[in-house]
């Protein structure tokens, strides 16, 4: 079943300068989608649009069938759509028990039982809930903040560029969550650099180049695809790819 | 030379917890606002008589009238912020923190075309210095201090265990991210130029109920204020009250050694030398 549907979305920072070029796609619930790209192809642009940080010049954001396009962050959360950014996705002051009843502060009432829910799926963050999230690790942050965002019971999760800064370990542990948090149903949208990883654990990914769909399809086969290897992920044809499949210019 | 020395420090400690409620309303409002708003001192001043007022006006007591200035003070806070800071906000921080500086000095001058120049005090029973061995404390002076202790513990358990305390301080940290978790910024910021000038309010009226009441009771402590603040850290709750503690410490110990009149200098040479050594005060993260 379609959870998140996205058609001819346009729009950008300002009032004449559309990064994102009506892009389409769509996820459904339990699947899990990489968008991948070069730097300012505008991945994290359609995220912000999709949660009302951004508006929309044009297109529309569906979630679940209802029509979501330029609503502002809050309604976007009620809806069931959440968004967890690339920097400074905690509050760094907060303890961790803080941060994630910050994850359902539009509704309080159900904040301790998603609480008990959360620390059981990662411990982690149970044997630390009194501490600041400032004082934790990169990847202890990423869990806190996918934690955080999962307060909420979302029906779709959004997360830009989950891996950033982190030790390949840490990464591979934050994909294995990414990809176990998608077979709990959730529809999961993941922005990524880190672009041959991302697709070995993505259902399908999408390949954004200037702000357009420039590629789609299911990701084991567009991992494949000498011609998306050789634009984005630095190789020559099946050749060249470095152990971590980071995403690398290559030397004309 | 001991004696003098501990007394200045007893006497530093109640003025530095005292001057903390009004530095805490400053630090909260730049730390969500993210403005320096300079009105604080003249909001302490309405607090200040908004509680001379409830006192020998309305009979209040003083816990009576602590509530009472915090109402009027956050309501004029309200009002400086709706109607001269926001239409700047767009022009930024500097702009936002001059039309304080100009709203402040006109409430100086509302209050004193209402209630004139003289000097006002609340109605309390003259009561003896306690003697401690070779120090004195005075009654009013102990009052005073439990007061301002217990408006600190009001506003820690009000940011600590509510829904709105606890938005402020998501706010605060990361604007972004707490619009992405549903958090109205607008909102949290009205209910924090509340608070802080209400704050502001109640550490007026503490300073009045130490001192009297004039059109100056608060501006004469905005550089204290903003010293406090600096030295604790930009926006650090717990900052703005250990540089309070701090500066009531150095502004008593000033005067041992030079005359009354310089004690005002302290705070301009805590703040050359925060900003020189340490900008980011000693809690804060922002300025480094």
């Amino acid at each position: 079943m379609t959870a998140l549907t996205v058609q001819e979305l346009t729009g950008g920072y300002a009032a004449a300068d559309h990064v994102v070029k009506g892009v389409s796609f769509t996820v459904a619930s339990g699947e899990l989608v990489c968008v991948i790209g070069p730097n300012g192809a505008g991945k994290s642009t359609v995220l912000k649009l999709l949660t009302g940080l951004l508006r929309p010049r044009a297109g529309q954001v569906a979630l679940d069938g209802r029509d979501i396009t330029g609503q502002s962050p809050r309604v976007v959360i009620e809806a069931g759509m959440v968004l967890v950014p690339q920097e400074r996705n905690v509050f760094g002051t907060l303890s961790v028990e803080e941060n994630l009843a910050m994850g359902c502060f539009l509704d309080p009432g159900r904040a301790k039982a998603r609480m008990t829910a959360v620390m059981d799926r990662f411990p982690l963050l149970a044997e630390r809930r009194r501490q600041a999230a400032r004082t934790m690790s990169g990847g202890q942050r990423q869990i806190l903040a996918m934690g955080q965002a999962l307060m909420s019971e979302p029906r779709v999760l959004l997360l830009d560029e989950p891996t950033a800064g982190l030790s390949p370990k840490a990464a591979t542990d934050l994909f294995a969550l990414v990809r176990a948090t998608a077979e709990t149903g959730v529809a999961v949208l993941m922005v990524e650099q880190n672009a041959l990883q991302a697709m070995q654990i993505s259902d399908r990914a999408l390949v954004l180049v200037d702000g357009r769909n420039a590629h789609e399809g299911p990701a084991p086969a567009l991992a494949r695809d000498p011609a998306i290897r050789r634009l984005f992920l630095g190789g020559r044809g099946e050749g060249r790819m470095d152990a971590t499949g980071t995403n690398r210019e290559t030397s004309p | 030379m001991i004696e003098a020395l501990l007394q200045a420090l007893i006497n530093g400690v109640i003025a530095g917890t005292i001057l903390a409620v009004p530095a805490l309303g400053f630090t909260a409002i730049f730390a969500v606002l993210n403005y320096p708003n300079f009105a604080i001192g003249a909001l302490a001043t309405v607090g200040a008589y908004a509680g001379w007022v409830g006192n020998t006006v309305f009979g209040l007591p003083m816990l009576g009238a602590l509530p009472l200035a915090f109402g009027v003070a956050g309501l004029a806070g309200l009002a400086v912020q709706s109607l001269a800071v926001k239409p700047l906000e767009a022009s930024g921080a500097l702009m936002m923190a001059i039309a304080s500086l100009a709203a402040g000095l006109v409430l100086e001058n509302i209050l004193r075309f209402g209630f004139g120049n003289d000097l006002r005090g609340f109605e309390l029973p003259l009561l003896r210095d306690w003697r401690i061995g070779e120090f004195r404390i005075g009654p009013q002076q102990l009052e005073n201090f439990g007061l301002a202790l217990a408006c600190m513990a009001l506003l820690w358990a009000f940011l600590r265990f509510s829904r709105t305390g606890r938005a402020m301080r998501a706010v605060a940290d990361n604007r972004d991210l707490a619009l992405l978790r549903g958090v109205d910024p607008v909102r949290v910021a009205l209910v924090t130029v509340i608070v802080g000038a209400g704050l502001a309010g109640m550490g007026g009226m503490l300073v009045g109920l130490d001192t009297s009441v004039d059109p100056l009771t608060g501006t004469r402590l905005v550089l204290s204020i903003f010293a406090a603040a600096v030295l604790g850290g930009l926006g650090s709750i717990p900052g703005a009250v250990a540089g309070a503690i701090a500066i009531g410490m150095a502004e008593e110990l000033s005067v041992i050694v030079f005359n009354p009149a310089y004690r005002l200098v302290v705070g301009f040479v805590v703040i050359l030398i925060v900003l020189t050594l340490r900008p980011a005060g000693l809690f804060g993260t922002r300025a480094s």
